[in-house]
């Protein structure tokens, strides 16, 4: 590898502490986001009202306070976090910009003195901001802004613990918030039956996904000067443009309805309309550009019923769920340790990821990565010090050999199987240097038993087993042990043969070939063989694997 | 969407179950700290139990309903927002539980509980 710019990717310096005029262009920036998020937001509003205005109502409470602020030249973080809180105050509108300025209330408070804020100050503010807006109702009610204030503030303690890295803190901030707004339809009853995230929570994470936008350098509104390249379209919803409707329905329950006159109303209000029923209950079916119209309509009529708004805002749900967000890994660890593992199918490669692996190469058994893809893994992290977790040990060669090709400090832990690899990942310690850790990984993964699950390709008789092409096999540490016909009896056998009864946890990954509900039927099925033992499932979806099992 | 049949019955709901209605609403409505017991409120307002339902006084005028609330607001919130959203929730949550429509929401605030200091 000649080409030395692969070696020197590293990350931006980090940002440590944010002043008043930081802060400032901070509100700036979530303020921009929020009105260019605003109509989808509205869309979203079905609790405490469904009135559709949340989304217009925190803006118009950011922009007052931002009015507050916009032209001071105050540099003191604490009292420019003062002035925004009391103008959000001023300007609350609505129930969701009543909870937004208590949040800046709290924020502010906690942030009273200081001239600058670092990361452990942004944590304690944030954890104040929830504080002071839980206590403002009798009835916190969850899934709602407030669990997602409440969130953010965990994960706000929880990064600055790690790091002093403002942009890495509300990275982390963002993400959580991002979970919770995901959470909401399962905590509020009233959101999962109309098929919504609560508006308000949606608002405060677009709130915080603009300053972090700021932060990294991105566009928040079409206005900035980075517009040019920006792909609008994925980063919101334009309302409108598309020609779309949603598709409104409801039931009113009321008395004395007047089923023609609502009919005529309704038929105005956009297309494709149905209205139809007697006096004391109308079922009203339309789609229109802003739903919010006919059903503050049919609120005015009487009690509204089965609320369904769909189309447009089922594909925002699924946007913001399915956005891509991954929890970032604190800058620290990859700065100093990073490690590739190797991992056949998504599912692992999503273990893997959850225990803090910075790259994945995909392979394994039959789809060996090359040397050069581990390599190019390796010089591609930001850090100089690489360990690498093969899993596989045909691969383990290709391991070293982008080892010694590398201009970093690579280790290669000769992991033989996904078990060894998540055994060792799982004694890493990002405090200890590398020699601790490459030495303490090693012996963490010996103390791991192996089981491969697979189907015989040839007939053979191996270490006195005899199988036939197609068989059921088992393979202990990668040695043929059991053979049989079903996938079941295999895999009891080869617990047995590993001496599961003696170990603390059973671990089953279970392959592309296996569904969820087999894999759980297996576990209670084992579950009885073996009563003291954990059963742990886990999707791997390897292929040519039905099963990879560790005992420990 | 089956008709009502007048010949069953009747179906009636008391002012008393309109107010427990209404005061479940209050207070999961934002910015309110409590409610408070009409009689006292030239004297000290009374933050009450959440079962409580002296805050609110639900009446019957020419067939309309018309609910007055008394409510403690958290001090540091915009008192007109929050007073709003009551009448709006209010209004929301009793016309969807008893499918009548409520003609008036009044909201008074009879005091305000100062937690922090700003």
């Amino acid at each position: 590898m000649t080409d030395e710019k692969l070696s020197t990717v590293t990350r931006p310096s980090p940002h440590l502490a944010t002043g008043g005029q930081g802060f400032k262009r901070l509100i700036k920036a979530a303020l921009g986001w929020l009105q260019h998020h605003q109509t989808a937001i509205n869309v979203l509003n079905v609790y405490p009202i469904p009135d559709g205005d949340t989304g217009t109502n925190m803006v118009l409470t950011m922009q007052s306070a931002w009015a507050e602020i916009e032209n001071t030249s105050e540099s003191n973080v604490g009292r420019i976090a003062h002035q925004m809180a009391h103008g959000a105050l001023m300007g609350a509108r609505g129930n969701s910009g009543v909870i937004l300025s208590q949040i800046w209330r709290g924020f502010a408070r906690s942030l009273d003195g200081k001239g600058v804020y670092h990361a452990q100050d942004l944590a304690a503010a944030c954890r104040e901001a929830a504080t002071t807006a839980y206590k403002g109702v009798v009835k916190p009610v969850e899934g709602t802004i407030l669990t997602v204030a409440r969130m953010t503030a965990d994960a706000a303690t929880a990064a600055a613990e790690v790091s002093e890295d403002l942009v890495y803190v509300l990275e982390y901030m963002v993400f959580a918030a991002h979970e919770a707004v995901a959470l909401t339809p399962s905590l509020l009853p009233v959101l999962r039956e109309a098929g919504v995230v609560d508006a308000g929570g949606q608002g405060l994470f677009v709130i915080l996904e603009g300053m972090l936008r700021y932060m990294r350098g991105e566009p928040v509104a079409e206005d900035v000067q980075l517009v040019e390249g920006v792909d609008l379209v994925t980063t919101g919803l334009e309302p409108g443009e598309a020609g779309y409707g949603y598709d409104v329905q409801f039931l009113v329950v009321g008395q004395g309805l007047d089923v023609d006159t609502i009919r005529q109303r309704i038929m105005e209000m956009g297309e494709c309309p149905l209205v139809v029923g007697d006096p004391t209950t109308v079922k009203v079916h339309v789609h229109v550009p802003d739903p919010g119209v006919p059903i503050s309509y049919g609120t005015s009529l009487g009690s509204l019923r089965d609320v369904v708004v769909e189309d447009m805002q089922a594909q925002y749900q699924d946007f913001i769920v399915k956005r891509e967000l991954t929890p970032p890994t604190p800058p620290q660890a990859s700065q100093d340790i990073g490690v590739v593992a190797v991992a056949p199918g998504d599912g692992l490669a999503h273990v893997f990821q959850s225990l803090g692996v910075s790259a994945i190469v995909h392979g394994g058994q039959t789809m060996n990565p090359s040397t050069k893809d581990l390599l190019e893994a390796i010089e591609h992290l930001p850090a100089a010090q690489v360990i690498v977790l093969p899993n596989n040990g045909n691969i383990i060669l290709a391991a070293e050999q982008a080892r010694a090709l590398s201009s970093k400090s690579v280790a290669v832990i000769p992991s033989r199987s996904t078990p060894q690899g998540v055994a060792a990942l799982l004694a890493i310690n990002y405090q200890d240097d590398f020699e601790t850790n490459v030495a303490a990984m090693t012996s963490a993964m010996e103390e791991i038993e192996t089981g491969e699950v697979t189907t015989a390709t040839r007939s053979a008789t191996i270490n006195g087993v005899q199988v036939t092409d197609g068989q059921i096999i088992g393979l202990h540490n990668e040695e043929l042990k059991v053979s049989g016909t079903t996938v079941e009896e295999v895999v009891r056998a080869l617990l047995r043969e590993m001496n599961a009864a003696e170990r603390e946890i059973i671990t089953l990954y279970y392959g592309e070939a296996i569904s969820e509900s087999d894999a759980n039927a297996l576990a209670d099925l084992l579950q009885q063989d073996w009563p003291e033992q954990e059963i742990e499932i886990i999707a791997g979806g390897q292929p040519h694997y039905y099963y990879i099992l560790s005992v420990e | 969407m089956s008709k009502r049949q007048p010949s069953l019955g009747r179906i009636e709901v008391s002012p008393t179950a309109i107010a427990s209605i209404a005061n479940e609403a209050v207070l999961a409505c934002y910015g309110i700290v409590g409610t408070a017991a009409k009689d006292l409120a030239a004297g000290i307002a009374n933050v009450l139990s959440r079962d409580s339902k002296r805050g609110i006084e639900v009446r019957i005028e020419d067939g309309q309903i018309i609910i007055d609330v008394y409510v403690i607001i958290e001090y540091g919130t915009r008192i007109a927002a929050v007073a709003r959203s009551v009448m709006n929730v209010v209004k929301f949550n009793v016309e969807r539980a008893i499918g009548v429509p409520v003609a008036e929401v009044n909201v008074h605030v009879e005091g305000l509980r100062i937690s922090d200091t700003d």
